[in-house]
């Protein structure tokens, strides 16, 4: 496979004056994994992705994301959906692309027809209801054929149906493309039904653990087997009392 | 909100104010001192007949609105030319907001009746007293749109756009100029409604010309129906300024809004895109 990146990080600190919001953080990520970033608020999650993204600048510490020689490129999804409304569907997806010719329109198109929102290519996002507009902005995010997706509790702001429906959805979108996927959520279960692997963070920004899920896919976030894994990861997560700084 | 001008019941009764001011008119102007008021006919004749382009007065309705409109448009641009920078320095600087704002409190207060005579006294008459006097009444409501405009880009667009790597140029373009398109159109509007009133002040005192000058015309000539029938130019001019020009124009530029998308005829939407957010006249209450 020529499409996985890599990720590298080593020694990440970050601090916004007196507070420390990651704190000696330090982890591989290799091509194809789903690694799900779970923590209580506060502990750092977003800012890992900030800093991943270089929105934000690192207080110290290295990050080398590679995809070969060159440096890889990352789509990013956020909690809300973040589309200019004042663009068509179609033109959001355009926006974030570096060429505009009819191989990128094109692809836009596929990616678009992919989440089933073809046919509101040239409406508004203010037309759209807020599933709709995530998924927009998941395809977005693979639109541009990214070597590393980062997604910060992209279904956080949903009801509990339509969360269920776009996790299936990107769970598809995963095994079909294996984009390597930094995916931030509060929700255990979530990560327990889409993730090969689990990063829990405490407060401070501690990286605390490092867990592989070894459950066979498709996941019904409602199977026993599911549920015992979630249970399980919880007690885990509980003995290392995260809350402490 | 109205909906779709005059039709249903908000129209009938919106109507019967017009139906019942004009019978008001015909029966009283009856009652009082000949020639103080014109009557609704008299005034009517008159229209009629500057409409036609007979008149009296050394100029046309056609000619008087056209060169008044040049002296709007002409000081409106000035105001834009001068206040966009101003208002992103004042946005994109806090010490520039701070040093600054005491000035934008002072154009927003000032009555544009004294811009009018200021300006008549600088230039005298001719056509630079009344563009000053646009300039001065608009460019506060530019200045201080403009910055507000500038804090109110959205944050986490610009993030979005930062975590893809999108160029610079294609962010201004596409996320800060959109984003400051309404504080635009609330600078055009309350500059153009507080300049459109110097402006006639200024032709009054500071000119021989446009459609100010000529209400004053008809003051000496002591034609009550000439300044009445003038006055409602006046109206009609700014409805239809309003309406047709700032209604179209809006609805196109914010076609994108939900409550502005295709569903919604455009005459209903051109009258809901009174911006929200922008600063509007009342700001000057910002001071106190």
């Amino acid at each position: 496979m020529n499409d996985v990146a890599k990720i590298r990080v080593d020694g990440l600190r970050k601090e916004f004056g007196e507070v420390r919001a990651l704190d000696d953080v330090s982890f591989e990520v290799s091509g194809q994994e789903f690694v799900s970033i779970v923590g209580p608020s506060g502990c750092g999650k977003s800012t890992l992705l900030n800093v991943l993204s270089g929105v934000e600048p690192a207080t110290a510490g290295t990050i080398r994301i590679t995809e070969g020689e060159r440096r890889a490129r990352l789509g990013y999804v956020f909690q809300s959906a973040r589309l200019l409304p004042w663009r068509t569907v179609r033109d959001n997806l355009l926006f974030v692309q570096e060429t505009r010719d009819a191989a990128v329109r094109e692809r836009c198109e596929r990616y678009l027809d992919m989440v089933g929102l073809a046919h509101t290519a040239e409406q508004f996002p203010g037309q759209l209801s807020g599933g709709m507009q995530q998924r927009v902005g998941i395809a977005r995010a693979f639109s541009i054929e990214p070597d590393l997706l980062l997604m910060d509790e992209p279904f956080s702001h949903l009801d509990a149906i339509t969360g269920r429906g776009l996790r299936r959805e990107l769970h598809e979108l995963w095994t079909r493309t294996r984009k390597t996927v930094l995916f931030v959520t509060h929700d255990v279960s979530e990560a327990v039904e889409l993730s090969t692997r689990i990063l829990m963070f405490a407060k401070g920004g501690r990286l605390v653990s490092d867990q592989r899920v070894d459950l066979p896919f498709p996941r019904d976030g409602s199977s026993d087997e599911v549920a015992l894994a979630r249970a399980d990861l919880l007690r885990r997560f509980e003995s290392l009392d995260l809350l402490a700084t | 909100m109205t909906r779709g001008g005059l039709t249903g019941r908000t129209g009938v009764t919106r109507a019967l104010f017009w139906a019942a001011l004009v019978a008001v008119w015909w029966v009283a102007v009856p009652l009082l001192p000949t020639g103080l008021v014109p009557g609704p006919a008299e005034v009517a004749v008159f229209m009629w007949d500057e409409l036609r382009g007979d008149t009296l007065a050394p100029f046309t309705v056609y000619e008087s609105f056209a060169l008044s409109f040049e002296r709007l448009f002409t000081g409106l641009a000035i105001a834009f030319a001068v206040g966009v920078p101003v208002g992103l320095l004042m946005g994109l600087v806090k010490p520039a907001e701070h040093f600054l704002h005491d000035f934008t409190v002072v154009g927003l207060a000032m009555p544009s009746l004294v811009w009018a005579l200021v300006t008549g006294m600088w230039f005298g008459l001719g056509d630079l007293a009344p563009v000053t006097t646009v300039a001065l009444a608009a460019v506060a409501f530019v200045v201080i749109n403009v910055a507000e405009g500038v804090r109110n880009v959205p944050r986490e667009l610009l993030d979005m756009a930062a975590a893809y790597g999108v160029l610079r140029g294609r962010v201004i373009r596409h996320v800060v100029f959109p984003s400051l398109m309404p504080f635009f159109f609330a600078a055009l509007r309350y500059g153009l409604a507080n300049a459109w009133k110097g402006l006639v002040l200024a032709e009054v005192w500071a000119s021989t010309s446009g459609a100010g000058w000529v209400i004053k015309y008809w003051y000496d000539a002591h034609r009550a129906q000439g300044i009445v029938g003038y006055a409602l130019f006046f109206v009609i001019v700014a409805v239809f300024i309003e309406r047709a020009i700032f209604g179209r124009l809006s609805a196109r530029v914010f076609r994108w809004r939900p409550e502005i998308g295709r569903p919604v005829p455009e005459t209903a939407a051109a009258e809901s895109v009174v911006p929200k957010s922008p600063v509007p006249e009342t700001s000057a209450e910002r001071s106190g």
